[in-house]
């Protein structure tokens, strides 16, 4: 496995390469020895983008299935499993639990069974946290109930705290199927090249059929608006001159990724991004859509929805939110 | 009902049609100098009104503009009625979204930028009333306003100045653009209190008055919001498009001025907080926004900007001193304010200074606010052309400032 390592002692910058024999996952060293050092390893995988995958059960109707989807994803990406459950460990429970486990064929899977007390959601992400965990999955509402929504439901505190990429599961099911059309949020954010890269990567180990990127153009009314004070021909130049910027941002990002195995489609809208996504989501029947987070939102953000908050209103289909 | 007799309609007729085509030639002039058409509409109002066709043609100006009253009256339902539309598209492009987006930066950026011009624009009128030409008004009002007029920034100038300079999506362009969004709302909710102190033909006591424009900002920013995202899928599916969604929109405009102006304030705070509404909405189109600013920038806007200057004397109104001082004033205020929200937001000096310079752009807002002073007689026609010309000079000078704020090693 190739790491790219970058090392910080004090005004000093050095970078390095070396190889790792062993599958570890090395984040942080510190070594003391006078001098405080610090090395960030980022670790290119091969083999698997998610080595530990989190789920968050509760023991609903819909456990079974949860489990069934994520148990392809374990399989599909050479995962462990993490089990997480927020409550009080009962022996009941447990025979219950051990039952599902049995029932969803979990036995030969590496699978790490934590149970916690505490506030469900502080706990699942501190959970994560503990476990190093890569994916947390958790189940959600497609909408909440309006007071719900306002007073934020376990499944979408996560999703807004979590350090970790989420996926979140609108409609699991108990015979798992695979993420076919696939929506990647393209506009124009600082995390969007990481969101694209991650985004085709989960696309090629899922083999998706159809990648769909959407990018839009930023207050396109104003602007074509300001333009208007030009001739004809320079306004239709400024229209299509809108439209190709949008497409050029996307491809300069694509030009340095690797796509085999991939159809690529750029989309270019115009209005709020994140309305734009959830509608295009629903008119082409997205299995799942991948979006970056830019930072936490509070309920401030609720009252006034945009960008993820815009999304988390009413879920178009499953989610990926890569962190 | 009343109409207009034959000569009347006349009259009326060559009003709009001279107003609307030396409006349009001075309007491409400006454009042909890389200026925004606003300055050169006022400067059509300028040439056709008392200051310069009123001295060297005086017959025709008499003709055009005095000779018939009602004729006269008509024209100022219909200025009047493009006020209203003017604030109405400033609100549409108000994205709330956006101004969310951008988070603290935008908010230290416009924060500042409103407390800086508005605490220099303030204090001096305070201490100097009659240097600055204070109306009837008292001087606390007079002061308020003055500190609002400093630091009210046109977003439509400083989005055209961004695209220009190819800045528009960049964070510092989308940056300088929520900026202006809150100092737009913002100052229209200061200078709505203003004009409800005044109390002119208001209905509520002034407790009430305040507390219910809050409460009416607050209801169309949520609610009112919310059930327009209900209400607009059902008139673009319904009916004809994009007329449907014109008339209704236009028609909720009115109401919502009518409803503001009946509590006191003033018609264009209820049509710029429906605007502002109505854009942040998820269901109106771009296209259909930009529909709704090509009808109203290409056909109001530049009668409301001529009548300006065929209501004022600009040449016997020029006080060069009050002008200088003016300009110091606003300069100062806005980029020292904007400057240090941006600075403090991390950004380094030379781009600090840029954003400064962007939201120094007062364009057509400041001559809205100025002109709605003068009608209420808050503040007297010298300061009045004061203003207007700083407007001017802001939006003028304002991308060329930061242009060589950016080019600076």
């Amino acid at each position: 496995m190739s790491c790219v390592g970058t090392c910080f002692c004090e005004k000093l910058t050095l970078f390095f390469w070396f190889d790792l024999v062993h599958n570890q996952t090395v984040r942080l060293f510190k070594i003391a020895c006078g001098v405080k050092f610090y090395v960030l390893l980022s670790i290119q995988y091969s083999s698997s983008m998610y080595q530990k995958i989190a789920l968050a059960i509760a023991f609903s109707p819909r456990m079974e299935a949860l489990i069934s989807e994520t148990k392809r994803l374990v399989l599909l990406f050479q995962s462990e499993l993490i089990l997480i459950h927020i409550g009080k460990k009962t022996d009941e429970l447990e025979a219950k639990l051990d039952e599902i486990l049995l029932k969803t064929g979990l036995e030969n899977i590496p699978t790490k069974l934590i149970w916690k007390e505490g506030k469900p959601t502080k706990k699942i992400i501190e959970a994560c946290r503990e476990e190093d965990a890569d994916l947390l999955v958790v189940g959600a509402l497609k909408r909440e109930k309006i007071l719900t929504y306002y007073m934020g439901s376990v499944g979408r505190k996560v999703i807004r705290k979590s350090k970790c990429s989420v996926l979140t599961l609108i409609n699991p099911s108990v015979i798992a199927k695979k993420f076919s059309k696939m929506v990647i949020n393209g506009t124009q954010l600082e995390v969007t090249p990481r969101v694209i890269s991650e985004g085709l990567k989960f696309c090629q180990v899922e083999q998706a059929s159809q990648v769909h990127i959407l990018n839009e153009i930023k207050m396109y009314g104003l602007r074509m608006a300001t333009a208007s004070e030009k001739s004809e021909d320079e306004v239709s130049y400024i229209r299509r001159k809108l439209v190709q910027d949008e497409i050029k941002y996307v491809e300069d990002i694509l030009a340095n990724l690797d796509q085999t195995g991939l159809k690529i489609n750029i989309k270019v809208t115009a209005g709020k991004w994140a309305v734009e996504l959830v509608r295009y989501c629903e008119s082409i029947n997205a299995d799942l859509l991948i979006m970056g987070d830019e930072r936490g939102y509070t309920f401030i953000d609720r009252l006034f929805p945009h960008d993820l908050e815009e999304v988390l209103t009413e879920l178009p289909c499953n989610l990926l939110i890569i962190k | 009902m009343e109409s207009l007799a034959h000569k009347d309609v006349i009259n009326l007729l060559l009003q709009l049609a001279s107003m609307l085509l030396v409006a349009r030639v001075f309007a491409e002039i400006a454009q042909k100098f890389n200026q925004p058409a606003v300055v050169g509409e006022i400067l059509a109002g300028i040439i056709l009104g008392p200051t310069i066709l009123g001295l060297v043609g005086p017959g025709v100006f008499e003709f055009l503009f005095q000779s018939n009253p009602p004729a006269n009256l008509a024209l100022d339902g219909i200025v009047q009625v493009a006020v209203i539309l003017l604030l109405f598209v400033a609100g549409l492009e108000v994205e709330l979204h956006l101004v969310w987006s951008q988070g603290k930066s935008a908010l230290a950026i416009s924060l500042l930028g409103l407390v800086f011009p508005f605490v220099l624009g303030f204090i001096f009128p305070y201490f100097f009333p009659e240097f600055f030409g204070q109306g009837e008004g008292n001087r606390l009002l007079f002061s308020l306003f003055m500190g609002t007029a400093m630091s009210i920034t046109a977003l439509p100038v400083v989005v055209r100045i961004l695209m220009d300079m190819n800045l528009f999506k960049t964070k510092m362009g989308m940056v300088i653009v929520a900026g202006a969004m809150v100092n737009d709302i913002i100052g229209w909710l200061i200078f709505s209190v203003i004009l409800s102190f005044m109390g002119q033909s208001a209905n509520l006591s002034l407790f009430n008055t305040i507390g219910i424009t809050l409460l009416f900002t607050a209801f169309m920013l949520t609610l009112g919001k919310g059930l327009l995202n209900r209400v607009l899928p059902w008139i673009n599916k319904k009916l004809a498009w994009p007329g449907g969604l014109l008339s209704l929109s236009m028609a909720f405009c009115f109401m919502a001025a009518a409803f503001t102006e009946w509590l006191g304030i003033h018609a264009i705070f209820g049509a710029f907080i429906f605007g502002v509404a109505l854009g942040d909405s998820d269901h109106l189109s771009e296209k259909a926004k930009e529909i709704i600013h090509q009808f109203i920038n290409n056909i109001f806007a530049p009668l409301f900007f001529v009548s300006i200057g065929l209501k004022i004397d600009f040449a016997a109104n020029f006080d060069i001193l009050l002008i200088l001082v003016i300009l110091a004033i606003s300069f100062a205020g806005k980029i020292i304010g904007s400057g240090l929200g941006a600075y403090r937001s991390g950004y380094e000096l030379k781009d600090a200074l840029a954003v400064g310079f962007g939201m120094n752009a007062r364009g057509a807002m400041e001559i809205i606010l100025g002109i709605i002073a003068l009608e209420n007689n808050l503040i007297d026609e010298k300061l009045f052309v004061a203003l207007v010309v700083m407007a001017l000079i802001t939006s003028m000078t304002s991308g060329p400032l930061m242009k060589w704020a950016l080019n600076k090693a």
